[in-house]
């Protein structure tokens, strides 16, 4: 760690030195000498004086060597060094004024110029420039790279509070996974599908040229702590952006390195600009309102389905007086005034524990600095509260950023970001789920054995639905448990950039410090849970801290020589060091003393688990990397990086990571040049590399048991040394066409993709167990993703009162396994997937998502019609002549279906359902993917977009639908089943209710549905007011918006959110499942951007 | 000035490269802050203590199941004294069965495939490797460490090669064949499919580790506890006497039984003992004077002992079958309840409620550290006297002395003379069937729970070819469902069906691995 330092700062101070040595030896060979120079500022408008204007002397590098300011009539006097020095004079909102070498002037009168137009011209001109985030920069018509660029004012209109939020849908082939709605809950991210099958699959983001660390350091033992309250620490305030960029064909996240391998998402943040302060205030306030559900039995229903349960799958009524009283819950016998009252509600839990969700967004922000200096600086708070009772997020953020010209050839930036996070969470993630199951005939607050309501809650031990953790009263934990995650980042960073040799030779050195600290709280009071108070959950409090330090720099050297008009080159070295290290604390205990000793400390109790973590890790770059552009048409990119990487042995510690690309502009060749309509259109194709490390050290290591032995300290190897781990490389082949016709009002840009990582990383692959281990860590496969993007922007109609823009993107991915580990299983399940279940298959060489179950039929309506049938349709007989009934997975269970059960179909016609008769039921993987929006301005105040999201062409598995239709255990079902099968004759589709028994519920395709949607995600309308009105005002811009989210989706769906992803790992074996009980919550927003 | 600049860079360039090329390997070279590295370990004979140690400190836990369970379930479940409590209640159970419990019954109900979760063998393979780890390593301690003596070292690999050779042991009675692996797993690189070795090459590598165990540990370590929780000289000559007795070795199990009883540090508690004090000291404090080697639970490692016989889970894991709990096995003295045996009610299991107490009368869940009893002194007496029997059947010498061993024993615990509708006789020493049933009667009292009763009742089947295969279906036919039990009888008279199949996750790893024929 120390090395690093004292080496980071040598490097800075190399380059301060260089940068100064010139500069100190020219100012002490001319101190003797000096010019006293005289004159007058005034307005070049109305010829008054300008009091307080700077006059500065420059030298030949812009460097200020002396100045003053004008006095009450815009007199100065100023002595000058050297008079081939020149003089500048400035004044806010005026142009600057320089007077070139001062020569034999002695009188210099000035008129400043105002420059009320100035700021929106410098914004307009100048190309855009795209970059990997290294430091060259490219122009974006040069450019070879598979990205996307997406600028903050599309964003600046939603109600998110965090970037990926804001991005979902509107980047082709960036797909975001579902996130929970609760606040802090952060969203997956997958560019071009996933290259792994297991380990992060999350891009690295790059922000401000430096990686920046989003997940959580894997060494982090947070206990029983909500892995969800993490995702916040990609918080950097969404209106601190300027632009978002998307890196995502390998040859261009290959100079990242390691961990770019699943793309890379740039994020600029705004810096000061030129001119007078600008005060800009923006506020978001919203509000959720979480859907209605699916709707469940109330509490007489339930008690009458329940007996019924029990009735047929014992064919005894229940007795009332059994399972140790608890079957009194449905006896609703008013002399028994405990239960009578406390188990004789209709209580909508699901009810109780919602509400509405409030947002409030500020956001301050102010910038701009003169010729020397820079600023932008930004304050922001957000307070929302969830939708669950017992959830909020209250963060702050603060960003400075400044620029500073200490000569034309030196410059440096210091940039500092601090965030603040307070997050309160339910303790229990399945809150809502255990809401929705719970028993609606239990009363959330305890009546006395009179029957008289009193204010605790009624927690009891257990009940029917057995005890904590499958079940507690909900509204007790929403209300009195706690997981509070607080934390504090700050990251310090900076940035000098010299010109060794101006306009030729350029270099940057970059270090920043990234420093993050978490605490994680949890309690889990007793008067949720209700256990008896010698339960080591009772009381259950932890603290989980966590802290990590990072250090990362960056040097850069750009080298650009002047070629002449037909050539252009552009080359890159940069070397890169990162430095991790984390540390970890966790301490757990039981049985405190009460509820309101909510600290692991307290004395006195039961500790259940102290436990810390340490690790560190390193890795180096060295990145070369050239662009070649040739007559403005023909485009060469190659780079390489090696990479060394502390996790590996010796053996595989580094890699080298080659990539090229190339860009044929087609529009530029002269046999074209006759289509004026055509502005652009290119061909781009790329190659590339690029290695990814794991998560863990190759070392074994050795480890003290939590145990003695007869109190002697005791070792064991618990890792194994993994000395044949493989950088494990995503090779990515892109070909890509960029087309602009009409003034580039329909611009389009297509990709096709074929990315293969090679040495797939396994982590837990399990292996024999005579090695004396379940599982370790290997490179076991081949993994193929490929695909293709396509996105458009038009402006169909632009005329001087109406600009009307359409955009649309579509994309499709696949992945497939072409080679895999003889130990790596072919199958998800071995045998009859069972109750609820589904089977997947590994085949190699066969793209992922397809799964299999049995088809479903109905329901037997009586005896006759269990009878098995032939292939003919004839009624099989045994040797003897007696009918045979169709059964259930004969010999291994051997269960005759009954009259009331669900009926499968027997596709080999043997009487028997089994494993022989699972079908193909649906393949998860959307065949496409995508977004699409109209933007519509009016007189250039009045704005509506809209933007629709979908994803078309798959299956999903609803397994809300499973859960609250099987009518198999004690929880609360849906309405649904009020149609189930009750009495011999009955003609339904959902089968008799079974308390524990038979298998009515097998993965079948009644839970199979097709899930395409259209979604419109948001809708926003927008007017900004008037200049005239303003200037009445004194503001700079003032605008308002009302968005909503969420508003409408169109399906045939029949769950509550058809927008389901593969959730976890990217295995063969999953397939989008919707577990989600109420669709996501509608938010409507009000906003406000006010500028001085 | 130009040219001075570019001096300059090339300079700066020049220092950085040179600078990073030559302290990046170095820099890279990062070890884990929160454990030790293998290249570190191994170099003082503390550490090596330690490694020790932690074989022994394993042995308390497990990866998917406890050892020690693994140990009871082998032991007992397809023998006729335990049975899952699940079982009474399968008609009537209203919930799901776990996994663990459904193969718990089908194992009792001896309906047995390779996917059964009981037939994984991870828990006595990890502590295999442990060992290896010791014999392959521990021997390069001595170059690093000059206080370690040849005879301290010897000692460290004769108490791994005991465990191991013990290891081995349960797994030869389980599964017949398995893969001998003697080298440790230290790096991915020792991954690599291994076939089963022959049952006589486990064998000799059993005899083979405890011999080298005898010949190497200490008489004594100086203390009481290390004494019964870790491998001395005989504990090892225990349990080589036991591995001789299974392979119808009787001389050599005669000499290894009596190394022990001559040393004298072991005796019974004498006769006329209270049940409370003897039952409170061999099993509830342990470490008693009839103790030969017990895995030492403690109050930072609780055994798995309170969640299968007593929890507050209803119904428990296990239970007394209902013929011990009727009194059929330790027998009741309708007139005089104090006339008992010590071993019977409240001892073994309660009369009352079928549970099984020998290992918590009085614990909670979080006082439940009582010992796993591996051997007592009573087994080497009763082990010495069934090699007696069969040294050569019929001569009535050493069938006496095998009697008069049972009958001490019986007299020390007060054992009844009737039991159920039974008197017990003391057999004719002439028919030697009958002395070793009446050994192998006691035994069942002796070591009613203990894990040892499918073991015995497969080594009085085996013995001498099979000839007495009828003990062993009359056991299991009791205990199988009624429905199946002429395919149970059909099945174990197959005696392959002996063994445990390999868990199915062993086959697909292991290449070269073979489900075991009865299996395939």
């Amino acid at each position: 760690m120390k090395t690093l330092l004292l080496k980071s700062f040598y490097l800075l101070m190399i380059g301060t030195l260089i940068g100064l040595q010139p500069v100190k030896a020219q100012t002490q060979s001319q101190a003797q000498q000096t010019t006293t120079i005289r004159g007058r500022v005034i307005d070049k408008k109305d010829k008054q004086s300008i009091i307080g204007a700077s006059v500065v002397e420059l030298d030949n590098n812009n460097r200020t060597v002396t100045g003053v300011s004008t006095d009450i009539d815009g007199n100065f006097a100023i002595k000058v060094s050297k008079i081939t020095n020149q003089i500048s004079v400035s004044f806010i909102g005026y142009k600057t004024f320089l007077t070139k070498a001062v020569g034999e002037r002695r009188i210099i009168n000035v008129q400043l110029e105002a420059n009320a137009n100035q700021m929106t011209e410098v914004a307009i001109t100048g190309n855009r420039t795209v970059s990997n985030g290294t430091g060259l920069n490219i122009d974006a018509r040069n450019s070879t790279m598979a990205s996307s660029t997406i600028n903050a004012k599309d964003l600046e209109e939603l109600a998110v509070t965090s970037i990926d939020q804001a991005l979902a849908g509107r980047l082709p082939g960036v797909d975001f996974g579902a996130t929970s709605g609760d606040p802090g809950a952060g969203m997956s991210i997958r560019i071009r599908g996933t290259a792994s099958i297991t380990g992060s699959a999350e891009p690295l983001i790059v922000l401000d040229g430096l990686p920046y660390e989003t997940t959580i350091p894997p060494d982090f033992n947070f206990g029983t702590a909500d892995d969800v309250g993490y995702a916040q620490l990609l918080n950097i305030s969404p209106s601190d952006i300027k632009d978002i960029t998307v890196l995502k064909d390998a040859a261009s996240t290959a100079v990242w390195g390691s961990k770019a391998a699943n793309g890379v998402l740039l994020i600029n943040t705004k810096r000061g600009i030129t001119g007078s302060p600008i005060i800009n205030y923006n506020l978001k306030a919203s509000m959720s309102v979480q859907p209605k559900g699916i709707p469940m039995l109330d509490g007489n229903s339930y008690a009458t389905l329940i007996p019924e349960e029990f009735m047929n799958a014992t064919g005894a009524p229940l007795d009332f007086l059994g399972n140790a009283g608890q079957n009194k819950a449905f006896q609703y016998d008013p002399s028994d005034a405990f239960y009578y009252y406390n188990y004789g509600q209709n209580t909508n839990w699901l009810e109780l524990i919602t509400r509405k969700g409030f947002t409030q967004d500020h956001n301050i922000s102010m910038s701009g600095g003169g010729e020397k200096a820079k600023y932008y600086a930004s304050f922001g708070y957000l307070n929302q509260t969830g939708t669950t009772l017992g959830t909020d997020l209250t963060r702050i953020t603060t960003k400075i950023n400044l620029d500073y010209t200490v000569s034309s050839r030196l410059r440096f930036r210091t940039d500092l970001t601090y965030t603040h996070v307070n997050n309160t969470l339910n303790y229990d993630k399945s809150l809502r789920t255990v809401a929705y199951n719970k028993m609606p005939n239990m009363s959330p607050y305890l009546y006395d054995e009179y029957g008289n309501k009193t204010s605790a809650y009624f927690s009891p031990t257990s009940n029917i639905q057995g005890s904590y953790p499958d079940t507690y009263n909900p509204l007790a934990l929403a209300n009195t448990g706690l997981s509070h995650l607080s934390g504090e980042r700050i990251t310090p960073r900076f940035n000098i950039q010299y010109d060794i040799l101006p306009s030729l030779l350029v270099s940057t050195v970059d270090l920043q410090f990234d420093i993050n600290n978490l605490k994680s709280k949890t309690f889990l009071p007793q008067i949720a849970t209700g256990k008896i108070s010698t339960d080591n959950s009772v009381n259950l409090a932890s603290d989980n801290d966590g802290d990590s330090y990072n250090v990362q720099s960056k040097v850069n050297f750009i080298y650009t020589p002047q070629l002449g008009e037909k050539h252009s080159l552009q080359a890159l070295l940069s070397l890169q060091t990162e430095d991790s290290n984390s540390a970890s604390y966790n301490a757990t205990t039981g049985r405190t003393a009460s509820a309101f000793l909510q600290d692991p400390s307290s004395p006195g109790i039961n500790s259940l688990g102290l436990s810390s973590s340490q690790g560190e890790s390193r890795n180096f770059g060295a990145v070369i990397q050239g662009q070649y552009v040739l007559l403005d048409r023909y485009i060469l990119s190659l780079n390489a990086r090696l990479d060394g990487n502390s996790k590996f042995g010796p053996n595989n510690r580094y890699g080298l990571f080659p990539g090229i690309a190339g860009r044929w502009r087609i529009s530029g060749e002269p046999f074209l040049k006759k289509l004026t309509f055509l502005n652009e259109l290119s061909l781009r194709l790329s190659y590339g590399e690029a290695g990814q490390a794991p998560d863990g050290s190759y070392y074994g290591t050795y480890t003290p048991l939590g145990w003695s032995y007869n109190g002697r300290a005791s070792v064991v190897p618990d890792k194994v040394e993994l000395s044949n781990l493989k950088w494990q490389t995503v090779i990515g082949k892109n070909v890509g066409f960029n087309l602009g016709i009409f003034n580039s009002r329909i611009k389009a840009d297509v990709e096709f993709y074929q990315n293969t990582t090679k040495d797939l990383f396994f982590k837990d692959l399990s292996v024999a167990n005579i090695s004396g281990y379940n599982t370790i860590g290997l490179n076991i496969g081949t993994l193929q993703n490929s695909g293709w993007e396509l996105g458009l922007n038009t402006i169909p109609i632009k005329t001087k009162n109406w600009i009307v823009g359409f955009d649309f993107n579509i994309a499709q991915n696949g992945n497939k396994l072409t080679s895999v580990s003889d130990f790596y299983p072919r199958e998800s399940s071995l045998g009859v997937p069972g109750l609820g279940k589904f089977k997947s298959f590994l085949l190699v060489g066969n793209p992922f998502g397809s799964f299999y179950g049995f088809k479903y039929k109905g329901v037997y309506k009586d005896k006759d019609a269990t009878i098995a049938l032939d292939d003919a349709g004839k009624q099989i007989s045994d040797a003897n002549g007696n009918k045979v009934y169709m059964r259930y997975n004969y010999p291994a269970i051997n269960y005759t279906f009954q009259p009331g059960d669900a009926v499968y179909e027997d596709i080999n016609k043997d009487g028997n359902i089994d494993y022989r008769d699972l079908v193909y039921l649906g393949n998860g993987v959307p065949k496409f993917t995508g977004g699409f929006g109209p933007n519509i301005t009016f007189m250039g105040a009045l704005k509506i977009s809209a933007f629709f999201s979908y994803r078309w062409g798959y299956q999903v598995i609803n397994n809300v639908k499973i859960t609250t239709t099987n009518m198999y255990g004690v929880n609360n079902q849906s309405t649904a089943v009020l149609r189930r099968w009750r009495n011999p004759g009955d003609v339904t589709d959902i089968p008799r209710a079974l308390l524990g028994v038979g298998y009515n519920w097998l993965g079948s395709d009644r839970y199979v549905e097709e899930g395409s949607f259209v979604k419109l995600s948001a809708v926003t309308v927008r007017y900004n007011f008037p200049k005239s009105f303003l200037q009445k005002l004194k503001m700079n811009s003032l605008s308002m918006y009302l968005t909503g989210q969420n508003l409408l989706t169109l399906t045939n769906y029949t769950g509550q959110n058809p927008d389901v992803s593969t959730q976890g790992d990217n295995t063969p074996f999953s397939f989008p499942t919707d577990g989600g009980l109420t669709p996501p919550s509608i938010t409507y927003t009000f906003g406000l951007t006010v500028g001085f | 000035m130009i040219n001075n600049i570019r001096y300059r860079a090339l300079l700066l360039v020049t220092l950085l490269l040179a600078g990073a090329s030559s302290s990046c390997n170095k820099w890279l070279d990062l070890k884990p802050q929160d454990g030790l590295v293998k290249q570190d370990y191994w170099k003082t004979k503390e550490q090596l203590d330690a490694a020790v140690s932690g074989c022994y400190a394993s042995m308390l836990d497990g990866a998917s199941l406890p050892l020690t369970k693994y140990m009871f379930i082998w032991g007992e479940l397809r023998g006729d004294m335990t049975v899952s409590a699940n079982d009474a209640a399968a008609g009537s159970t209203t919930t799901t069965l776990s996994t663990l419990t459904r193969d718990e019954l089908d194992m009792q109900h001896t309906d047995l495939v390779s996917t059964n979760t009981l037939t994984n063998w991870d828990a006595f393979y990890e502590i295999i490797n442990l060992c290896n780890n010791v014999i392959k390593y521990g021997p390069g301690v001595k170059g690093n460490d000059n206080t370690l003596t040849q005879a301290a070292l010897n000692a460290y690999i004769g108490e791994a090669r005991g465990i191991r050779g013990l290891m081995y042991f349960y797994l030869y009675r389980t599964f017949g064949e398995v893969p001998l692996k003697l080298e440790p797993t230290s790096s991915d690189s020792d991954i690599k499919p291994l076939a089963k070795s022959t049952k006589e090459q486990v064998y000799a590598q059993i005899i083979s580790d405890l011999k080298y165990a005898a010949d190497n540990t200490v008489i004594s370590y100086g203390n009481i506890a290390d004494d019964k929780g870790r491998i001395n000289q005989y504990t090892a000559y225990t349990i080589l006497a036991d591995a001789y007795l299974w392979n119808e070795d009787y001389q050599n199990c005669i000499d290894a039984c009596n190394k022990v009883i001559n040393s004298g540090n072991y005796q019974i508690f004498p006769a006329l003992t209270g049940q409370f004090t003897w039952y409170n000291s061999v099993y509830i404090t342990g470490n008693s004077v009839e103790s030969i080697f017990e895995l030492q639970f403690y109050a930072q490692k609780l055994n798995p002992f309170y969640d299968m016989f007593v929890g507050n889970k209803s119904p428990k894991e296990f239970k007394a079958a209902d013929y011990v709990v009727n009194g059929d096995l330790f027998g009741t003295d309708l007139l005089d309840a104090f006339n008992h045996d010590i071993r019977g009610s409240n001892t073994s299991m309660s009369e009352g409620t079928g549970a099984i107490l020998k290992f918590n009368l009085a614990s909670t869940a979080s006082t439940t550290y009582q010992h796993w009893f591996l051997y007592r002194y009573s087994d080497v007496l009763l082990m010495k006297a069934e090699a007696l029997t069969w040294l050569s059947p019929g001569n009535v010498t050493n069938s006496t002395a095998a009697i008069n061993i049972v009958n001490q024993i019986r007299t020390a615990r007060h054992a009844l003379a009737v039991v159920g509708n039974t008197s017990i006789n003391v057999p004719d020493p002439t028919i030697t069937l009958d002395v070793s049933n009446y050994i192998f009667n006691e035994r069942a009292r002796e070591f009613a729970f203990e894990g040892k009763r499918w073991f015995d009742i497969l080594r009085n089947a085996k013995r001498n070819n099979y000839a007495n295969i009828n003990i062993l279906l009359n056991i299991v036919s009791a205990s199988a469902q009624p429905d199946k039990q002429q395919s149970v009888i059909n099945k174990y008279k197959d005696i392959r069906s002996h063994y445990l199949p390999i868990y199915t996750k062993e086959i697909q790893n292991n290449s070269l691995l073979v489900q075991n024929s009865f299996y395939q």
